[in-house]
C-alpha cells in the first residue's frame, strides 16, 4: 500500500511541474496535463461547400480545438500529422491511420455542419480510436451561424464530460464576470469563458467593482458607489436585469461573496462607529445583517469553501494584510498565511482543499498568483515575471484559475491551469480587473 | 389586544421613569449640519383622557458663545414638563433663559393624563467672531476655503491611515474653519496609491477617512457634519508610478457635499 502510493506520488510529481520547485515534494492538485491523446479533425460541410459555410466552419473547429486543448484533460496530437482525407461521417474513418505512430491518438473527434436556413446543423462524433467504437455521436442545432460556437463549446463540454469519467462537466460555456473601466467608471461585464461574447451588466456610470457569481449563475453581487454618490453599496443584480440593493451599516461596503447555498452574503463593511472595516453576513434580501468579525484591523474580501461552514478573508490585524479563515458563525478565527507581505482576494477552489489568493512579497509592488492548501498551510507559486498579477478565482473545475495582470502592458483578464502553465489573455481593452469564474452551465441533455 | 395593551403601559411606564429617573438628561445629540425644524410628537396612553400639547421655541435659536437665550414652552393638558439638557423639571408654561456651552437639540417631554407630547427645538452655538464672518451661506463659505486652500488634504505614509504629526497640525487648522461652518456637510474622500490590491486599498482608504474625520471630531467639528467615502486606487491625484506620485495619491481629501 505504501509503496502503492508512493508510486502515484511519484507519478503525480513528474506530470505536475510545479512552478514551486522549491516545494515539489509536496502533491496537492490532480495532474493537469492529461495522458489522453486526443486527435479533433476538423469538421467538414456536408453538402457543398460555400463561403458562409467555410465560415462558420473555420469558427467551429478553432473555437472546438482552443475549447478541447484548454480544458488541460488532453495531449492535442497536431494537425499537422492527420491523414488528408476529409473525414464527415463515421464510415470515412479509417481507424489504422489514426492509432499510427505518426499521429497515435487514443480518440477522434470529427463531423460535418450543414448550413440550414439562418442556422446550421452539426454532426458530432467521439471515437475510441482502438476499439472502434462510438463514444458520442451528438447533432446539434444552431438557430443562426452566429451561435455555432455555442456548439463547438457545447461539445467540447460533452466530450470532456465523457473522457474525464465525469469528474469535470468542461468549462466550454461557463463564463467570467470582471470589472471594466470605461471613461472614468467602472462597469460589471461578462464573457465567455475565452473572451468571446462580451456584454454588459452594469451601465450606471459608477464603480461597479468585485463581481461575484450565485452558485446558480443568475445573479452577481458586486460593490456599487453611483456618480458622485458619498456610499459604497451591495448590489446584488439579476444578471438578466433586476436588482437588490443591500444597505450596509455606513458609507463603506465592499468585496461580497455569495454563500454556495445562494442565501447569504459575506461582505466587507464598517460599522458606524467603527476606525476600520469588519466582515459581515446578511441573507440575499438584505435582512439578518450582522457583523462576524468585530476587531481592530482592515478585514475585507471575504470567501466562501465549497460547504458555506467556512469563510476565509483578508486581515491586517497581525500586521500586514494576511489570509485568515474562521468559520462562517465568526467563531475560531486562525491564520491560513504566514508568510508576511501583503495577501489579498482568497478563493477557495471546488474541492475545498485549496485557497488561491495574491501576494506581494514585502520588498516587491508586484503581486503574484499563490496557492494555499486549507489543511497544511502549504504554498506554491503559481505565477512568476516582471509583471503584477493579481484577483484569482477558480473555474467551476477547480483546474483552471482566472485572474488579472499587467503582463501585456493595463491591466487584464487571463486564464491558465491551475498550475500556472497554458496562460491565456482573454481580454485586451480598456483596464479589467477582479475576475470571477461561474459555475457550470446547466448539462443539455 | 389585551396582551398589546399591556405592552403599550409598560412602556410608557418605563419612558416616564427615564425621564424622572435623569435618563433624559445624558449630553444632548450632537449637532447636525442644517437646522432642524422644532418638531412636536404625542404618545397617547391607552387610558384615555385629553391629550397633551407642547411647544417649544428658542430665541435666538443661534447664539454667541457664552450667549444666552431664551427657551420659551406652552402646554395643553399637561400635568408635567420636564426639558432635557441640563434644564430638569418646570412649569406648565413658561420660559427659562440659559447660557448653552455648545450647539445642543433641547427636548420638552409635557405628560398628561392622555399621554406623552414632545418638542425639540436646536440651539447653535458659535463664536462672536465667526457670528461676525458669516456672510453667505455655510456650505459657499466652506467651498471658498477649500478652494482657497485655508482647508487642506491631508498625506499619509505608505500603508498607513496613522495621522502624522504634520497631519495633526493641518487638521487643527482644518477645524478651525470647519467648526465656522456647521451648515455645509463635509466629504472626506480616503485615497490610495496602486500599490495594494483593490479590495485592500479601498478599506484603507476608508480607515484614512475615518481616522481623519475622528481626529476632527476631537478637535470640536460636529461629527455629524461630516462622511467619508473610500475611493481607494480609483481617483489617484497624481499620475505616474514612482514616489512623487504615490505620495500625493495617498491622502483625504476634503470636499463638500452637494
Amino acid at each position: 500500500m505504501i509503496v502503492r502510493t508512493l508510486i502515484c506520488v511519484l507519478v503525480l510529481i513528474s506530470t505536475l511541474g510545479l512552478v514551486a520547485a522549491q516545494q515539489p515534494e509536496i502533491v496537492i492538485r490532480p495532474p493537469i496535463t492529461g495522458v489522453t491523446r486526443l486527435a479533433a479533425a476538423d469538421f467538414q460541410s456536408k453538402a457543398a461547400a460555400t463561403a458562409e459555410t467555410d465560415s462558420a466552419l473555420k469558427v467551429f473547429n478553432d473555437v472546438l480545438w482552443k475549447d478541447l486543448d484548454f480544458s488541460a484533460f488532453f495531449e492535442m496530437k497536431s494537425k499537422s500529422f492527420y491523414p488528408n482525407k476529409p473525414i464527415r461521417v463515421p464510415l470515412d474513418v479509417n481507424f489504422d491511420d489514426w492509432q499510427s505512430s505518426v499521429v497515435n491518438a487514443d480518440f477522434l473527434i470529427f463531423g460535418n455542419v450543414q448550413l440550414a436556413g439562418s442556422g446550421a446543423v452539426v454532426e458530432a462524433y467521439l471515437y475510441d480510436v482502438k476499439t472502434q467504437q462510438q463514444v458520442l455521436g451528438k447533432r446539434f442545432t444552431a438557430a443562426s451561424t452566429t451561435l455555432i460556437r455555442n456548439v463547438a463549446h457545447n461539445f467540447a463540454d460533452e466530450v470532456v464530460f465523457q473522457l474525464s469519467a465525469a469528474t469535470s462537466r468542461g468549462v466550454a460555456r461557463t463564463q467570467i464576470a470582471f470589472s471594466s473601466e470605461k471613461g472614468g467608471s467602472k462597469e460589471v461585464q461578462i464573457v465567455d469563458y475565452d473572451g468571446a461574447n462580451p456584454r454588459t451588466v452594469t451601465a450606471n456610470g459608477g464603480l461597479n467593482k468585485f463581481p461575484e457569481w450565485s452558485p446558480d449563475n443568475t445573479r452577481l453581487a458586486f460593490a456599487t458607489r453611483l456618480p458622485n454618490s458619498p456610499r459604497w453599496e451591495i448590489w446584488v443584480q439579476e444578471v438578466a436585469g433586476g436588482r437588490r440593493v443591500l444597505s450596509a451599516p455606513s458609507s463603506y461596503a465592499s468585496s461580497p461573496a455569495i454563500s454556495p447555498d445562494g442565501q447569504r452574503v459575506a461582505f466587507s463593511s464598517r460599522s458606524p462607529e467603527a476606525t476600520d472595516s469588519d466582515i459581515y453576513l446578511a441573507n440575499v434580501d438584505g435582512g439578518g445583517m450582522r457583523n462576524l468579525t468585530n476587531h481592530q484591523g482592515i478585514d475585507t474580501s471575504p470567501c466562501w469553501n465549497p460547504t458555506g461552514q467556512q469563510i476565509a478573508f483578508i486581515s491586517d490585524r497581525s500586521g500586514g494584510p494576511q489570509v485568515w479563515v474562521m468559520d462562517a458563525d465568526g467563531s475560531n478565527v486562525r491564520r491560513l498565511v504566514t508568510e508576511g507581505g501583503h495577501c489579498d482576494s482568497p478563493d477557495w477552489s471546488p474541492d475545498g482543499r485549496l485557497v488561491a489568493y495574491s501576494w506581494q512579497a514585502p520588498t516587491q509592488w508586484k503581486h503574484d498568483v499563490y496557492v494555499v492548501e486549507a489543511a497544511t498551510g502549504k504554498i506554491f507559486q503559481l505565477t512568476v515575471g516582471g509583471a503584477s498579477n493579481e484577483s484569482p478565482h477558480w473555474s467551476p473545475d477547480g483546474r483552471h484559475i482566472v485572474f488579472q495582470s499587467t503582463r501585456s502592458g493595463s491591466k487584464q483578464i487571463f486564464i491558465m491551469n491551475a498550475d500556472g502553465k497554458n496562460v491565456r489573455q482573454i481580454t485586451a481593452y480598456g483596464i479589467n480587473e477582479s475576475p470571477a469564474w461561474s459555475g457550470y452551465s446547466k448539462r443539455e441533455q | 389586544m389585551k396582551r398589546i395593551s399591556t405592552a403599550l403601559i409598560v412602556i410608557a411606564v418605563f419612558a416616564v421613569l427615564m425621564v424622572l429617573s435623569g435618563c433624559g438628561k445624558k449630553p444632548a445629540p450632537a449637532a447636525r449640519p442644517t437646522l432642524p425644524p422644532p418638531t412636536t410628537t404625542t404618545t397617547p396612553t391607552p387610558t384615555g383622557g385629553p391629550m397633551p400639547t407642547i411647544e417649544l421655541q428658542a430665541d435666538p435659536s443661534t447664539v454667541e458663545r457664552n450667549g444666552q437665550t431664551t427657551l420659551t414652552w406652552k402646554t395643553q393638558n399637561a400635568t408635567s414638563v420636564v426639558i432635557d439638557a441640563g434644564v430638569g423639571n418646570v412649569s406648565e408654561n413658561g420660559s427659562v433663559v440659559i447660557t448653552p456651552r455648545e450647539s445642543s437639540t433641547f427636548t420638552a417631554t409635557a405628560k398628561g393624563p392622555g399621554g406623552e407630547a414632545r418638542a425639540s427645538t436646536r440651539v447653535t452655538v458659535v463664536t462672536p467672531k465667526e457670528v461676525l464672518g458669516v456672510t453667505s451661506t455655510d456650505i459657499d463659505n466652506l467651498m471658498q476655503a477649500i478652494q482657497d486652500g485655508r482647508v487642506k488634504d491631508v498625506f499619509f505614509d505608505y500603508d498607513k491611515s496613522e495621522l502624522s504629526p504634520e497631519s495633526r497640525a493641518t487638521l487643527e487648522q482644518n477645524a478651525r474653519w470647519l467648526r465656522q461652518y456647521p451648515g455645509a456637510p463635509i466629504v472626506i474622500e480616503g485615497h490610495c496609491d496602486e500599490r495594494g490590491t483593490e479590495e485592500y486599498n479601498l478599506a484603507l482608504g476608508d480607515r484614512r477617512g475615518q481616522a481623519t474625520k475622528e481626529y476632527l471630531v476631537q478637535l470640536g467639528v460636529t461629527a455629524e457634519q461630516i462622511e467619508t467615502i473610500s475611493l481607494g486606487e480609483e481617483r489617484p491625484f497624481a499620475p505616474g508610478q514612482d514616489e512623487a506620485a504615490y505620495s500625493q495619491n495617498r491622502r483625504a481629501h476634503f470636499t463638500v457635499k452637494r
